[in-house]
């Protein structure tokens, strides 16, 4: 094989000279020692580093060292190359061209020029700083901008305007804005935030909160209280949604206490409320009790009367001594045997835990205190109901005994006496004698009843005479369980650890005339204010509702629409 | 005398700090709003709009620094940085009254954080790798470094092609092998391989000439495996030529400080590079935390 290697050499000014020799064998070599093809004397380059050898229409070329050559910037210990592509090794370039007329191959050799060589090794010098290597701030920080703001902001603003559609069905994106856990009765509707929130850099309206809460009512009217917590303060001004399931309604002390601590100031002297601080000590006015009183039509027109300024009687209407009915050490004698009476035999809490129900003749008293009325009708009672009703059982009661028959009494008629074949009938006359008697036995019978021992035990009768000469009796109106206190709430629920006697003096009792409902003084035992240590945390809610007042949320509202009217802030009003 | 930032006008800026913290305690535990508290009082809306400016000051430490033109001086600014963006912490939770949940506010808190306490790995590093750094420099400079390993490498290859082919294929390969620098893994862990090459041949040819063990080799291995050591070890032990064993000498010489300079020079990147390395947290983070920010003084309003 016949090779020609072709040194080119680029002279100043652009100047380029080329120097061909012959090389006659079958592989070429390149290396620093003498014996080599093609000898260079460059410390980078082995004394026999490549071999080249044409293989078809190609070369080759293969390293006898591990330090190989290079082919672009890769490093290779063997390679087979085609026409014109470069090989290097030490500051030197090969590559293989067409060979001319009379050659088998052809080398073309050039070293590299210093520069190329200088400017490739700064290229291919590796990073020895952080700056240098695939690390940046500039990249990074546009792209968790971008991708931070898209999360925060765009996607709950596309949110909002979309609403239900779009964007919210595939990812909760309004929870991102959430600011805390919604209270427990709104969060069924708490993922659509328009609900409450109209957006745009708006306030909730309290429009938003009484669409809903329609039966709300006020706290005081705006005309006669213009001060700004009953006129214009705004429903988020106590109720902060986004504070916890139970966060809506605030319970602080304060929140009455600010006003309600000089009331009477602070309405010019308008409200009949006592100025109230705390619960503890003297801070609380004493309870006003609303005692039982009826007005001249008899209508039910309690009175109210602060407890603590003096004796109070009440006036049930009943009488009936607690002592006797709970003292008994062995029982109450009674149609079924001896019985032990307690509290609880009478007195039940309702449903909701907070008033006793009812007092029940039929069901508390009836077993003992029976309605018999004659000896010869056994065990029959008559109802306990009015003078009307009585009477017109013991009339149907006798009148049918009278037409049987058959009374055995001596001082009856005959008729009345006289057994009966069945299907006799009686003579116009015998019946007009029977009913007769009939009617004189119920009237006496009523006026046994209601003006001897029976009524008059629990009751206060007056026997009067109706317009047209009629049996008739007052019997004085009974109120026993109802609200003892208007304004506040007690709960018998709450307080069903404690025994009924720690707070109602019952069995001491000799008469109904005691008032028997504890004062402040007795809740003050364990309840305090807010704060107060060793005793239970009792701020105004604990009994006291806020929206109290007898007319809705809504016609404050109206009466802030129209413009009227307004206060100042708490604080600088006079 | 080098005067740290921390100390800067004897530590103005962390009693500024100090005075910024306790004005915003002692307001945030007096106040007692309505209901528990949040940024939605006046105290969180007023501790709000301070972390708001602050976070937008400190983000402009990054313009300033790069900036001759404003007032004071870059050490300063580092000084009220460092201290001020320590202080932020406080003033952020106080302004959120403590209340966190899984919602783009407590993404801006944490973030906040992030961006924090990575600066705080910053403010350690910048107290402890500079002097590191100079220490192991010893009044070189790392273009200094490079130099002189370049240099080693022309000098031992000059000398070992007055030696044994196969101890210069051997150079030429360790050259090859032993890069300086390298991607962020390497300049943080100082990988080298200089040293466990250069450590190896060593020994090799030590152990060998002490053992005075004849071992022949029929071929040249190019690669960099015990043979290639055997060979230069078997060279140096069987020549008479006391040129050829002074040239030895200084090639193994060469190599050990090629070696103490090489591992001089990574360890300067490495310093270099732990110094740096939280900056492309710090900085990344902080723009993330701008948007957060945004997000959240938006939402905040929006739905007020």
């Amino acid at each position: 094989m016949r090779w020609l290697i072709r040194k080119v050499e680029r002279r100043a000014k652009g100047q380029v000279q080329y120097e061909d020799f012959a090389f006659e064998g079958e592989q070429l070599t390149i290396g620093r020692g003498a014996d080599q093809v093609i000898s260079i004397s460059d410390p980078r380059i082995a004394l026999e580093h490549l071999g080249v050898r044409r293989v078809g229409k190609r070369i080759r070329v293969e390293s006898q060292i591990a330090a190989g050559f290079r082919i672009g910037s890769e490093t290779s210990r063997q390679a087979t190359l085609g026409l014109r592509e470069v090989f290097e090794v030490g500051g030197q370039r090969f590559r293989m061209i067409d060979a001319p007329a009379g050659f088998d191959a052809a080398i073309e050799w050039s070293p590299i020029d210093r520069q190329e060589l200088e400017a490739r090794s700064i290229a291919e010098r590796l990073p020895t700083t952080l700056g240098e290597t695939w690390l940046s701030k500039r990249g990074p920080s546009w792209i968790l901008f971008s991708a931070t703001l898209i999360l925060c902001l765009v996607l709950p603003l596309m949110a909002h305007h979309l609403g239900n559609r779009g964007i919210t069905q595939v990812a909760p994106v309004m929870q991102l804005w959430d600011t805390g856990h919604v209270a427990n009765a709104h969060r069924y509707f708490a993922n659509d935030c328009t609900s409450c929130h109209e957006g745009g850099f708006q306030v909730v309206q309290d429009a938003k909160c009484v669409a809903c809460h329609q039966q709300t009512k006020a706290h005081a009217d705006p005309h006669q209280f213009p001060l700004y917590e009953v006129t214009d303060a705004r429903c988020a001004h106590c109720h902060r949604d986004h504070n916890g399931p139970n966060g809506l309604v605030l319970t602080e002390q304060r929140l009455c206490s600010d006003c309600h601590r000089d009331l009477s100031t602070r309405s010019a002297g308008k409200t009949q409320l006592l100025d109230v601080a705390n619960f503890g000590g003297d801070a609380h006015p004493n309870f006003m009790l609303s005692l039982p009183a009826w007005d001249s039509e008899g209508r039910y027109a309690p009175v109210q009367s602060r407890m603590g300024t003096g004796p109070l009687t009440e006036n049930s209407g009943l009488k009936f001594p607690h002592d006797k009915h709970l003292g008994a050490v062995d029982g109450l004698a009674s149609p079924r045997g001896k019985q032990q009476l307690d509290c609880g035999s009478c007195h039940v809490a309702d449903a909701g835990g907070l008033a006793m129900q009812p007092i029940d003749f039929e069901k508390h008293c009836q077993d003992c205190h029976r309605l018999t009325f004659d000896r010869a009708a056994g065990d029959r009672q008559v109802p306990h109901a009015n003078v009307d009703a009585v009477l017109a059982m013991l009339n149907e009661y006798y009148a049918k005994r009278a037409i049987d028959g058959t009374w055995d009494d001596a001082a009856a008629p005959v008729t009345v006496r006289t057994r009966r074949r069945p299907g006799q009938e009686l003579t116009p006359a015998e019946r007009n004698e029977a009913l007769a008697w009939a009617r004189t036995n119920a009237a006496r019978t009523t006026r046994t009843l209601f003006e001897g021992q029976a009524c008059g035990v629990c009751h206060t009768v007056t026997p009067s005479r109706s317009e047209t000469g009629d049996l008739a009796y007052a019997v004085a109106p009974v109120r026993i369980a109802g609200v003892w206190f208007e304004r506040a709430h007690f709960s018998h629920d709450a307080h069903n650890v404690m025994d009924c006697a720690h707070c109602h003096a019952a069995s001491l009792s000799k008469a109904s005339q005691d008032v028997l409902i504890p004062d402040i003084k007795n809740c003050q035992s364990c309840h305090a204010g807010e704060g107060s240590p060793g005793a239970v945390e009792s701020t105004c809610t604990m009994c006291h509702g806020f929206h109290d007042a007898p007319f809705p949320m809504e016609s404050v509202l109206q009466a802030r629409a129209a413009g009227t009217p307004t206060a100042t802030p708490a604080g600088s009003s006079p | 005398m080098h005067q740290s930032f921390l100390s800067h006008r004897r530590g103005l800026w962390g009693w500024v700090a100090l005075a910024l913290v306790l004005v915003s305690a002692v307001t945030y535990f007096a106040h007692e709003p309505v209901g528990p508290r949040s940024g939605g009082s006046w105290v969180g809306y007023t501790l709000g709009t301070i972390g708001a400016l602050l976070i937008v000051w400190l983000m402009w430490f990054g313009v300033r620094k790069r900036s001759y033109t404003l007032a004071g001086n870059v050490r300063g600014w580092l000084s009220a940085h460092v201290y001020l963006g320590s202080a932020l912490i406080l003033v952020a939770l106080y302004h959120a009254g403590f209340q966190i949940g899984w919602n783009i506010h407590t993404l801006a808190l944490m973030l906040m954080l992030m961006v924090i306490f990575s600066g705080f790995f910053g403010v350690w590093a910048y107290l402890r790798y500079p002097s590191l750094m100079t220490s192991n420099r010893s009044s070189t400079t790392r273009a200094e470094m490079l130099d002189g390993i370049r240099e080693i490498d022309r000098q031992a290859l000059s000398i070992a092609t007055a030696l044994d082919p196969g101890v210069h294929a051997m150079l030429l390969r360790s050259i090859e092998r032993t890069p300086l620098g390298g991607g962020v893994w390497a300049q943080l862990t100082a990988s080298d391989a200089t040293e466990e090459v250069l450590e190896k041949l060593r020994g090799a040819f030590v152990g060998q000439k002490e053992a005075g063990a004849d071992k022949s080799s029929g071929k040249t291995d190019p690669g960099l495996s015990g043979q290639t050591i055997v060979r230069i070890v078997e060279f140096a032990s069987r020549t008479e030529d006391q040129g050829q064993a002074e040239n030895l000498r200084k090639l193994i010489d060469l190599l050990s400080r090629k070696r103490a300079l090489a591992g001089q020079l990574t360890r300067d990147m490495q310093l270099q590079s732990l110094m740096e390395i939280w900056l492309y947290l710090h900085v990344p983070l902080s723009f993330a935390l701008l948007a957060a920010l945004i997000g959240h003084i938006v939402a905040v309003f929006f739905y007020w």
